[in-house]
This record gives structure tokens, sequence and C-alpha cells, in this order.
């Protein structure tokens, strides 16, 4: 039983391998990129508005609120970034009921990918925002004694983002392919749907986090300490 | 639980490329969608609320002028009901003093007509009266009628009561001027002679008597003396008859002035 689509080779090409997870992820930039085109090539801006385009303001706008309730004051400036990562991994979990599908965000590999986008995005902003020396300072905040452990919690974080998401998802793939093998009827149709839910969930808590590990670093004025995000446990 | 590094850089790249492909046919076309409806529907809000500041206005000023006609139109009507009680006044006035008018146009008209016809009757009838009491005179006396009147008028002054003749007497006495014995038609002298004897008998025996003809009496004789007068005449007996045809006239004519006005209301 394969546990990774990374080792679902679909393509060998003089050692350089086509694995499942890169070619399921261009199924959900396909379906992402496509289905947005697809609305908003036909927008409309007068009172009549289509459903389909309804649905997508609802979700865009339902993005930036909850960008702004975690304290950033451009909304927009991060609505790409932390929306993609939304809707990227909601959409890659969602599918999971397609029959012969196999979500990417069940490898290490593109969780340890996105929580890398996230270790570099988080200072780039804060440096836009503040300058690098306002950034680096906050490695030596409150005492430059902390540096290590600021460190180490950079790290920490990054790796924890990673692994939650890959293990939820990971593990919901596992338990329906051994719950099918148990008792093939009615568990696993419970546990799908269960995964929907959790799929949703960790799509939620994966960019609710980023933000908040953004936000944290771009504050123009550092707030007293808080209980580190990381310690969102699950 | 491995990593393929390999796969990792392709998810980041791919992962990139699809932030730049949402941005492009996601987040900017909504947002940008979004901002331009929200501007468009607070500009027509701002225009409904001119619109409707501008009706309302437009309303008010209505409003204001309906309120004015109202006005107006009252007083024009009251104006009009006003000069209509007038007119009809002075026209009522008008109309009630040409019917007085006419009235007594009419009533004066009616009291020459009865004046005129009085008059004629007054002169027929002594005429009349006069023509026959001459030709029966005539006719069964056998004698002119100026003989019959002096004989009767002779017959009279010799009866005469003795209160009479004394008054008549003393006013001879008085006068010192002449008796006047007027007469018509005038007298044959031996009649003349006879009354004036008859004076100068029973009245003063030497007073002078002027013998006068007068066309009033119509058939008759008086003498005066003084102020004193002893008259027998047609032209007494034909003034009472005129007496009596006046007032037979008079109440005639008074009851068809009691019906004349119903009429002319009625008419």
């Amino acid at each position: 039983m394969e546990i990774s689509p990374d080792a679902w080779v679909l393509y060998d090409w003089r050692g350089l391998q086509l694995n499942a997870t890169v070619v399921f992820t261009w199924v959900v930039m396909a379906i992402l990129v496509l289905g947005s085109w697809a609305i908003t090539a036909r927008l409309s801006e007068s009172e009549t508005v289509s459903r389909w385009q309804v649905a997508l303001e609802v979700i865009v706008t339902t993005i930036r609120d909850q960008i702004a309730e975690v304290g950033a004051d451009d909304p927009g400036r991060y609505l790409p970034f932390i929306g993609t990562l939304f809707l990227f991994i909601a959409t890659a979990n969602l599918l999971s009921v397609v029959p012969g599908y196999q979500p990417p965000t069940g490898s290490l590999s593109t969780t340890v990918s996105l929580a890398l986008c996230v270790l570099i995005a988080v200072p780039l902003f804060s440096i836009a925002n503040r300058g690098l020396a306002a950034y680096l300072r906050t490695y030596l905040q409150p005492t430059p004694l902390m540096l290590p452990f600021n460190l180490v919690s950079e790290a920490s974080r990054t790796i924890a983002l990673a692994v939650r998401l890959y293990g939820n998802v990971m593990s919901g793939t596992v338990i329906v392919g051994i719950l099918i093998s148990v008792a093939p009827f009615f568990f696993p149709v419970v546990m799908q749907i269960l995964g929907l839910l959790t799929g949703l969930i960790q799509a939620y808590i994966f960019a609710i986090l980023a933000m908040v590990y953004i936000g944290s670093a771009s504050r123009t004025r550092p707030r007293a300490e808080s209980p580190s995000p990381t310690d969102t446990g699950d | 639980m491995q990593v393929d590094w390999l796969t990792v850089a392709a998810q980041i790249v791919n992962f990139l490329i699809l932030v730049w492909l949402l941005q492009r046919f996601l987040y900017r076309p909504i947002t940008d969608a979004m901002a331009r409806r929200e501007a468009r529907i607070e500009s027509r809000l701002a225009e409904a609320k001119s619109a409707r500041a501008e009706v309302e206005a437009e309303a008010e000023h209505l409003r204001k002028k309906r309120e004015e006609l109202d006005a107006s139109r009252e007083e024009v009507l009251r104006d009009a009901r006003q000069e209509a009680a007038a007119l009809r006044k002075e026209m009522e006035d008008e109309l009630r003093k040409e019917m007085e008018d006419r009235r007594r146009a009419w009533e004066d008209h009616l009291k020459d007509e009865r004046d005129d016809f009085a008059a004629r009757l007054r002169q027929r009838a002594g005429h009349q009266v006069v023509g026959i009491v001459r030709r029966v005179l005539k006719d069964y006396a056998g004698s002119d009628l100026s003989d019959q009147v002096a004989g009767t008028f002779l017959d009279r002054l010799v009866n005469l009561d003795a209160e009479a003749r004394g008054k008549l007497t003393a006013a001879a006495g008085r006068a010192g001027g002449p008796a006047r014995l007027e007469s018509n038609p005038p007298l044959k002298p031996a009649m003349r002679g006879q009354i004036t004897r008859a004076i100068h008998e029973h009245i003063a025996p030497d007073i002078e008597v002027d013998h006068d003809e007068d066309e009033d009496l119509l058939l008759g004789m008086r003498l005066t003396i003084g102020e004193q007068t002893v008259e027998w005449s047609a032209a007494r007996f034909l003034h009472r008859l005129e007496t009596t045809l006046d007032e037979v006239i008079e109440g005639e004519s008074r009851r068809r002035a009691m019906r004349m006005p119903a009429s002319t209301e009625s008419g």
C-alpha cells in the first residue's frame, strides 16, 4: 500500500520522475485556474450577478475578512498568498472523494514546500513592511539571549506546519484504506465525510497560521510577549 | 515520511505559479469588480438621494401651488357670489322701481281718464237733461221753457218762508247796491217786469234789479242780494247727479285698481 503519492511514478524521463503528487497538483491548479477564469471572464458589474460570481465573491471576501481579523492593516496585500494557500489545500483535500485521486497534500514533499513558502514569505513581508534591520531585531527580542530560541522557534513552526497538514491528510487516506480492508461497506463512507471536514479545517488552520506568523512579524509596533502561535495543536 | 526534494522544488514552483495565476484570474478581477460595483451603487445611491430630494422639493412646490390655487379659487368664488348677489339686488330694485313707475303711470292715466269721463258725462248729462226737460215742458205745458222757469222761480220767491225773506231783506238793506238776477235762458221783458215787481213787493220795495245771463245755470235763475242768494236751477240738480255719479265711478275704479296690480304681477 502506497502511503505517499510521491512513490507513484507516472512517467520517467532519463531519471526525472513525474510522480502523482505533481500531476494531481497540476490537476488541482487546472481546476482552480480554469474555474476562476470561466467565471471571471463574464464578470458582471451590474446589480444582477450570476450565482457563481456571488460564490467567488463570498469566498474572496471571507478570506479577506479573515486576514483582516488576524490583524493585517491591508488585507488586499496578503490575499493572493494566504488565499491561494487556503484554496489550494482545501481543493486538494476535498477532491479526495473522487475515486483514484490521491491528495497531493498527503505528500510530505508538498506540505514541506508549502511550509518553506511560508518560512520565506514571513521575512519577505516583514522586511517589506518594516525594513531589514527592524526584522532582524525581532530575533533579539526581548533579549539577545533569546536568539537561539527564536531561531529554533522559526524552524520548529515550519516543521510543525508541514507535518501537521501531512499527518492529517495522510492519516485520513491511510485510515480509509485500512477500514476498506476491515469493514468495506459503511465505515469508509463515514470516514470520507469526516475526511472532507478535517481537510477543510486543515486548510483553514494552515492559512490562518501562515497569516498569524506573517502578521506578528510584520507589525510595525511589536506587541507585548504573547504565547507563541506554534503552540496551536490539534 | 520521506521528502523528495525534487518534488519539493517542483511544488514550490507550482505553488508560486498558482499564486500568480489566481491573482491574475481570481483575486484582482473579483476585487476590482466589487470595488467598481460598490462605487457604482454608491454613485447611484447618491443620484437617487439627490433625485429624491429634487422630487420632494418639486412635490412641495406643487403642493404649495395647489394650496394657492385652492385659496384663489375660493376667493374668486366668493367674489363672484357677492357680485351675483349685488347684481340680483340691483336688478330687483330696478324691476320694483319700474313696476312702481308703471303702476303710478297707470294710476295717473286712470285718474285722467276718470276725470275726463266724468266731465264728458256731466256735460252730456246736462245737455240731455236740459233737452229732455225742455221737450217735456214744451210738450206738456205748451209754453216756453223760460216762462216755466221764471214762473217757478216767481212762485218760490213769493212763497219764501219768513226767515229766508227776512235774511234777504236784511241783506238788501246792508248792500246798498242793486240786486242781481241771473237767468238762463234769458227772460222775456214781461217776465222780467213780473219778477222785478215781485222782488219789490216781497223783499225790498225800492231795490234796483240788474238782469243778467249765466250759462252755468243751464236752466234756471239765481237772485243775489248782497251775500244772500236764492236759486232754482237745473245746474243744482245736475250737481247733485254729478255727485252721485262721482261716487259710483269712484267705487268702480277702486275695485278695478285692486284687481289691476294683481294681474300685472302675475303677468
